[in-house]
């Protein structure tokens, strides 16, 4: 899982163009939206589109993203249960 | 003075004139359904396409020879020609007569089919379409289809482009400068913005159902619709019989997200209160709105919480026609300010189709055509992304509109610019990286000229941004088209499609300064800057505001340059502010010596 979670963060900085950050600047269980890092429904989308192309996951409601991108945790927990890729 | 509407045309799923709109709301007849003439990927979304294929609107035109004609120009064309007819005003009557549209993506349906040969060196195939890119193209097009006018400009502020075309026209009766003035919008469907839209995954599946509880995202339309606005004393004097008058209107930056409606809809809110105060009207005396209503969860919300705050517990009948049209996007305007002239002149409340279930946070629509009604004065909301949301007050008989117009002169206060020579500053002082994150170099550069000249005059929210460009972010619209055509590995990110809206820049500014005054964006090639000057300056002359900031924005790539060199067209690059008020004191030259002086800088 740490393993997971540590790809997940470059992944996730890539994919939102989070210039200049490290992944040990992202904790594991911090809130990726509102305090946190402050993301907003367009990085939600952008996570959607992550979580297809490199893991397979499909997702149908972004309302569903909720949940599963309380944290970077959360969401690691998520693609290991689901991912087809 | 009056503004009496003498003429309108409009096209739609729902109806190729008005004669057939007309019947299709009447009959509840929604035009929503699979996609038949669109070229996409994504068959699965029903959409609202006009039943006509391009070679068939172009015989409806009579249009012979091979000039490269966009599906927007060919709709726009004839929705303006029957609006010009019913005005009584031939294509040899237009001199002194402008034609003010909106439109999105201007000649992307061409683009998008053409793109791989548009950006190979090896072959010249299509280039004509090169030049019908741009949204200005796409004005100049349907205008010179119609006849000759004065001149033309074009606004793009996404959904509601149209409803802005129709404001500035207003203010150019009001300022005296015209007395005649052809208004509205155009906007077809596109691949382009299909997979935008669904990369945001606000499409529904089903047909969409604004205000319901289930409601799961909108349909894409397309179709056209335009107005003739003339001062009363013009049609009085000509015998042209006005249909209705528009009495009022809004615009107003909810400078909230890019992409999202706040909750409390402080832009809507705006938009309807101050159409109406213009009107001189109390909510009580509002018989309908025709809502914006897309169907999406965050829209509907955020309008019902709007349109609670100015109307409180005593809304009048609500409905959106978006149910049985689709969302045509910048066209909605103006499309739906024409519905809103038939329900006035005929008497019936416009209805949706596949309301069901009550939403706590929505109002409750018509679902059921009410004939028979009086109505007198009525709301049409059109919002934008970026917040770019405006409301129209059409009412059935006349009501005086105050012009204080002044012909005092108009000072540029701060200037800033950035282009090639002057090289990038160091954007870090003017927006954070975690801001950054989805900006471009043109937004980044926009912001630091934006917040310089603004630093500079002590200002922090202006009472107007406008903004001219005339091809927006070609950094995000490329990489989008090259993920749309296989031609990068990169899927197609929703960043991408929110970024190359040509408004993106002009409603970010207002994001970043918290402004909720007025805010729009024109785009008409090589005079978008001269669009956003004259708008400004009608305003500051109306007493509509005190100072403008004012910008024009362009950027290229290596690929953008190539493909436009080919149809030997330059690339700009520039991202200029300028700071106008109406105080002399330590002013750098009058506007009229705008451009001089920007020739010694």
């Amino acid at each position: 899982m740490e393993e997971l979670i540590n790809k997940l963060k470059l992944e996730i900085i890539d994919a939102l163009n989070l210039d200049g950050m490290t992944p040990e600047e992202i904790e594991d269980e911090a809130p990726l939206f509102g305090e946190g890092l402050g993301l907003d429904s367009i990085d939600a989308l952008e996570l959607i589109v992550l979580m297809e192309k490199n893991y397979g996951i499909k997702l149908a409601n972004p309302a569903d993203g909720k949940k599963i991108f309380s944290s970077v945790k959360t969401m690691a927990e998520y693609i290991a249960a689901n991912r087809s890729k | 003075m009056k503004i009496a509407i003498t003429g309108a045309g409009a096209v739609s799923a729902i109806g190729l004139d008005k004669a057939e709109t007309l019947a299709s709301l009447l009959a509840e007849r929604s035009g929503v359904g699979p996609v038949r003439y669109l070229g996409t990927s994504h068959p699965e979304f029903p959409v609202g396409e006009v039943p006509l294929s391009n070679e068939e609107m172009k015989e409806r035109l009579s249009l012979a020879g091979d000039k490269p004609y966009t599906r927007t120009v060919l709709m726009g064309a004839m929705a303006l020609r029957e609006a010009l007819s019913e005005a009584g005003l031939a294509p040899g009557d237009l001199a002194d007569v402008p034609l003010i549209s909106g439109t999105t993506v201007g000649g992307m349906d061409r683009s998008e089919l053409y793109y791989k040969d548009f950006i190979s060196p090896d072959t010249d195939a299509h280039t004509e379409y090169i030049k019908t890119h741009d949204c200005g193209a796409t004005t100049v097009l349907t205008g010179e289809i119609c006849g000759s006018f004065a001149f033309s400009t074009t606004l793009s502020t996404a959904c509601s482009s149209a409803a802005n075309a129709i404001i500035l026209g207003a203010n150019l009766l009001r300022t005296g400068r015209v007395e005649k003035v052809a208004v509205g919008g155009s906007e077809c469907l596109s691949d382009f913005h299909l997979s935008g839209f669904n990369t945001l995954m606000i499409l529904d599946r089903e047909r969409c159902r604004p205000f319901d509880s289930r409601r799961a995202g909108l349909n894409l339309g397309e179709g056209a619709g335009y107005l003739i606005l003339e001062t009363e004393e013009s049609a009085l004097r000509r015998g042209a019989k006005p249909l209705a008058y528009l009495s009022g209107f809004g615009n107003a930056c909810d400078a909230f997200h890019q992409t999202a409606s706040s909750p409390d809809g402080e832009g809507a809110f705006r938009a309807m209160s101050k159409a109406l105060s213009m009107g001189g009207l109390k909510p009580s005396d509002i018989d309908y709105i025709n809502a914006h209503g897309t169907g999406t969860p965050n829209n509907d919300a955020s309008e019902t919480a709007a349109m609670k705050r100015v109307f409180g517990d005593s809304l009048p009948p609500v409905s959106s026609t978006k149910s049985l049209t689709g969302h045509t996007t910048s066209a909605t305007g103006g499309l739906e300010s024409v519905i809103c002239l038939l329900a006035l002149q005929n008497g019936f409340l416009p209805a949706e189709v596949g309301w069901e279930n009550p939403d706590p946070d929505c109002i409750v629509p018509v679902t059921k055509v009410r004939k028979g009604v009086v109505l007198d004065n009525i709301l049409c909301n059109s919002f934008g992304f970026g917040g770019n949301d405006s409301s129209l007050l059409f009412t059935r008989e006349g009501s005086d509109i105050a012009c204080p117009a002044s012909d005092g002169a108009i000072y540029v206060k701060a200037v800033s610019k950035i282009t090639p020579e002057t090289g990038d500053p160091d954007f870090r002082q003017f927006v954070s990286p975690i801001e950054a994150r989805r900006m471009g170099k043109l937004m980044k550069r926009a912001l630091a000229t934006s917040k310089t000249v603004l630093a500079e005059v002590g200002v922090a929210e202006p009472d107007a941004i406008v903004t001219g460009t005339k091809y927006g972010s070609v950094e995000y619209t490329e990489a989008l088209l090259f993920s749309l055509k296989g031609l990068s590995d990169q899927p197609l990110k929703p960043t991408f499609f929110m970024q190359s809206t040509h408004n993106t820049v002009g409603s970010l500014i207002g994001i970043q300064t918290k402004s909720h005054g007025y805010n729009a964006t024109y785009s008409h090639g090589d005079e978008s800057f001269d669009g956003a000057l004259l708008d400004a300056e009608l305003q500051l002359r109306l007493g509509e505001i005190d100072n403008a900031l004012v910008g024009v924005f362009d950027e290229t790539t290596p690929v953008f340059s190539a493909m436009l060199a080919k149809a030997g067209i330059d690339s700009p690059e520039i991202a200029l502010s300028v700071f106008l008020d109406r105080n002399p004191e330590g002013a750098l030259c009058r506007l009229e010596d705008l451009k001089d002086y920007l020739k010694t800088i």
